[in-house]
């Protein structure tokens, strides 16, 4: 479970600021987050992950109050319960499909390597159909697959939450709805709670609940 | 005499022996047995003369086997003749700084042979005496500076034993000066007398001593053959000689056919190798002996 | 953590970069070391051989050349002066003289003609086999040896001055009777000679027998049943035997046949004065000179360039420098996105800066690999690329 209460925001540049009185998504929810640019909805997701530290309230997931912990445990609390899913996907085109969906492992002493973990990369990979391409480079990929292969990283090291930023946002239309229903059965099969950036209104419906930045925060339940 | 004076006498007595022997022998190759005599006289007990020639070769027209010219090259001097007398070395590979030529004091006064003709005696096979006449040590005065050639080479390598050397030098000197000099007095007897020799290798003798001699190509242990005796009969009528001086004894045959002719036979060894009785010396005492027949 | 394997990934990726940085590093580091490995072993062998050879007598006109074609047989070939200048010296009593010609080549290694105590002067030993015994033997130095894979018993064949003098000299078949242990020095890298077959080799001396038929198969480009294409190498030559040995001989007076140099070996320091005194007449055709002057004023010049050449290094070194950390903090701006990507997956800073540290570390460890690994060529080589580039 996520809550949010009370978070005052702003970046020092002064020109932004975000206030969020309360917000709470439930574990298992798949929360869609709209909003118009610059409404501060990937703030929210930032706020979410502790990488950014409001200056009033606090972020709890799951009863730990992330805005408390310091550097080192918010970073391995990400890396260890959270799976990061970005619109320009965020692959490092120097690794080949099977070391991206690897590298959390080989950047944190918080996530062990073994066989195990790389079976289960394995596995994923042939969840999400790009089993035959993992000795590509992600230059060498469409732009779906390439979601594909970051969805498989964000999952693999069996987040709780996962935060998708404009996941779908690079994606054709048929390619949207298809990664999107991917990412909420591998979601559901990880017993995961994702929070979803998008201003793809068309989306909307497929999630539990909406959040909508522009007469925030008004919840919408669907 | 207290007992440290006998000890340390003692250890004098015993010590000079030692330091002599701690001074390495030189080893001397030589390349007649002339020039072994000399070097034996003046290094005496400091040097191992070896002249390694088989004693049934004229060292002149002998080649050294590959080991043998190792052994050269190995020695601490090598002692040549020169004046063109030790022909293999020109094929060969000696230091040039541990070669000693006897000759070079002389070398403007070595007499130069215009004939060429190649003859065969011995196990050396075929030769010729064309070049420059080589047996120089048979004038006494030229042996003397052959001798001191070898004194100065020993000196150098031997620093310390100058004094021995020399003096073993002034005793050989002596020898071979008393030689010359007897040879000298005996030519007087009888100036210009016409003589003949049956090889071509008295050259220097007949210079220094005045020898009116010509020289044929006739070996004392053969027969010269019918031509070689009418090259004499015409010789001897131009150059009517009563003596005819041999390197060694002829074959009676010889003698008596010469004497048919009214010439005589007498010998005057060169001692290109080690006699079998005497030495240099020795042998050269008794060719003067022999002149002394022929100029009385 | 993987960072190294991140790193090299990356630098995998990035091969043109990798090559062109590792280059860079490598250059630089190998430019100065270099010089400086070449310098130090130019001195070595010239200081060295020069000490080592008190006198000198040549014909008049540069002392370097003959210094240097002397002492380390270089291809500058000074006037020749007759043997006669040697027998002088052995006249006066005052020194050992040493012939030295030093003018053919064969198989691009110097031939130097000289007497067999040239051996003994520079306390040679042999590695295998024995000083050479006839005519038309010689002795190799130990790199020849080795590079030339010849060994006593083999022959090793005098090149021709140039190859437009054909008509002349026929190139001598020479049989190595030694091959000399090592020395570091230019005597590794040469062919002796007795001075007569030098002499045979200058055509001053030639056999009455017919020129041998080649055997040495370098010289065949094409074999066939019925045709064999021989290459430009293809010449007669001539091979003293055994057989042929009487019949060889030289022509004019010894005391006229050509030396390069007289190398002079005082007795003591008195008599060497007194021998450097007789040469300064004007009326000799020689000069005597001591190597190790000349060899000093060369290295003062060699030192007053390798300042020069140490402040240019520094320079394009510090220029390189600049280049290298522009480069590189070029190609951090264009990974920022994937810095970024890699913080919010829950990367530290320090961690991000420890991966861009490990492609560092392993640029800089493939540089020094290389470098090692020039270097060490460089070391391995430095005696015949200080004589290719030096002497």
């Amino acid at each position: 479970m996520i809550r949010l209460s009370n978070i005052h925001f702003s970046y020092k540049s002064g020109d932004f600021n975000l206030s969020i009185p309360d917000l709470r998504v439930e574990a298992g929810e798949k929360v869609g987050v709209v909003g118009p640019s610059g409404s501060g909805k990937t703030t929210l997701l930032n706020l979410v992950a502790g990488i950014l530290t409001p200056e009033k309230g606090s972020v709890c997931i799951n009863e730990m109050e992330i805005n408390c912990q310091n550097d080192t445990t918010r970073r391995d609390f990400r890396i260890t319960n959270i799976g990061f899913i970005f619109q320009d996907f965020g692959l490092l085109d120097y690794l080949d499909v099977k070391d991206n969906i690897l590298h959390p492992y080989r950047i944190t002493g918080a996530l062990k390597l073994n066989n195990d973990v790389r079976d289960r990369a394995d596995k994923l990979a042939i969840q999400m159909g790009i089993d035959d391409k993992l000795n590509r480079h992600p230059s060498a990929l469409s732009h779906g697959e390439r979601q594909r292969v970051a969805i498989c990283r964000a999952l693999l090291p069996g987040p709780k939450l996962v935060l998708a930023d404009e996941a779908t946002g690079n994606l054709d239309p048929k390619n949207k709805v298809h990664i999107l229903e991917l990412l909420f059965k591998n979601v559901d099969k990880h017993d995961a709670t994702l929070l979803a950036v998008t201003h793809d209104q068309e989306l909307l419906p497929y999630f539990d609940k909406v959040i909508n930045f522009n007469d925030f925060l008004r919840e919408e339940t669907l | 005499m207290s007992i440290r004076s006998v000890l340390i006498l003692f250890l004098f007595i015993f010590a000079m022996p030692l330091q002599g022997m701690a001074e390495k022998k030189i080893t001397i190759y030589t390349v007649n047995y002339p020039l072994t005599y000399f070097a034996e006289r003046i290094g005496g007990d400091l040097v191992n003369v070896v002249f390694p020639a088989p004693s049934n070769v004229d060292p002149a027209f002998w080649m050294p086997d590959k080991a043998t010219i190792r052994e050269y090259q190995k020695a601490d001097l090598i002692i040549l003749n020169g004046a063109g007398y030790e022909k293999w070395t020109k094929k060969v590979s000696l230091p040039m700084l541990r070669v000693v030529d006897t000759s070079k004091a002389f070398k403007d006064k070595l007499i130069h042979i215009e004939t060429d003709v190649t003859h065969s005696h011995g196990p050396s096979g075929d030769h010729s005496h064309g070049g420059t006449a080589f047996t120089t040590w048979l004038d006494f005065s030229q042996a003397v500076q052959q001798a001191e050639a070898i004194y100065k080479a020993f000196s150098r390598k031997l620093p310390a034993n100058t004094t021995d050397f020399s003096n073993n030098l002034e005793s050989l000197k002596k020898d071979l000066l008393e030689l010359d000099a007897q040879m000298t007095v005996m030519s007087t007897n009888k100036p210009g007398l016409s003589l003949v020799a049956s090889h071509p290798i008295y050259q220097y003798m007949a210079r220094r001593y005045n020898l009116n001699l010509k020289m044929v190509m006739w070996e004392p242990d053969a027969d010269p053959g019918e031509s070689e005796w009418k090259h004499l009969h015409e010789l001897v009528n131009a150059h009517p000689a009563g003596w005819m001086i041999w390197e060694e004894e002829p074959l009676p045959k010889s003698v008596k056919r010469l004497q048919d002719m009214n010439i005589k036979s007498q010998v005057f060894s060169p001692c290109f190798s080690k006699p079998q009785k005497g030495n240099f010396l020795s042998v050269m005492q008794q060719n003067i002996e022999n002149m002394g027949a022929i100029l009385k | 953590m993987d960072s190294f394997y991140l790193a090299w990934r990356y630098l995998s990726y990035t091969k043109v970069k990798t090559f062109i940085l590792v280059g860079c590093i490598t250059i630089i580091a190998v430019l100065p070391l270099t010089l400086e490995i070449l310098l130090d072993e130019s001195e070595r062998q010239l200081t060295l051989r020069a000490e080592s050879s008190p006198l000198l007598i040549g014909a008049k006109g540069s002392a370097l050349d003959l210094v240097m074609n002397s002492l380390y047989f270089a291809d500058e070939v000074p006037e020749t002066i007759a043997m006669e200048a040697l027998e002088q010296v052995m006249d006066t009593d005052l020194a050992a003289p040493i012939p030295l010609f030093v003018r053919f080549k064969a198989r691009d290694f110097p031939i130097v003609g000289t007497s067999l105590d040239y051996f003994d002067f520079r306390n040679l030993q042999f590695a295998q086999g024995e000083k050479f015994v006839m005519l038309g033997q010689c002795v190799i130095g130990a790199k020849v040896a080795r590079k030339l894979n010849l060994e006593p018993g083999d022959h090793i064949v005098s090149s021709p001055e140039t190859l437009f003098n054909l008509a002349g000299v026929y190139p001598l078949k020479m049989k190595i009777t030694g091959v000399l242990a090592p020395t570091h020095s230019a005597d590794d890298l040469a062919v002796f000679v007795d001075i007569p077959t030098a002499w045979v080799i200058d055509g001053l001396g030639h056999g009455h027998q017919d020129v041998a038929k080649t055997t040495d198969n370098t010289v065949i480009l094409k074999k066939e049943k019925n045709n064999v294409t021989a290459n430009a190498k293809l010449m007669q030559y001539t091979e003293i035997t055994e057989e042929n040995i009487d019949s060889f001989h030289l022509h004019g007076d010894p005391a006229a046949f050509p030396l390069t140099a007289v190398l002079v070996v005082p007795y003591d320091e008195k008599s060497g004065t007194i021998l450097q005194g007789r040469y300064l007449e004007n009326e000799t055709p020689y000069q005597i000179v001591q190597p190790k002057e000349v060899i000093d004023t060369l290295m003062a010049n060699i030192f007053k360039i390798r300042n020069v050449l140490d402040a240019v290094i520094m320079l394009v070194g510090t220029a390189t420098l600049l280049a290298l950390v522009l480069v590189f903090s070029l190609s951090l701006r264009l990974r920022e996105q994937e810095i970024e990507v890699i913080f919010k997956l829950g990367c530290s800073r320090a961690t991000i800066a420890w991966l861009l540290g490990a492609e560092i570390l392993i640029i800089v460890l493939i540089s020094a690999v290389f470098c090692g690994g020039f270097m060490a060529l460089v070391q391995y080589y430095d005696q015949e690329l200080v004589r290719q580039l030096f002497i």
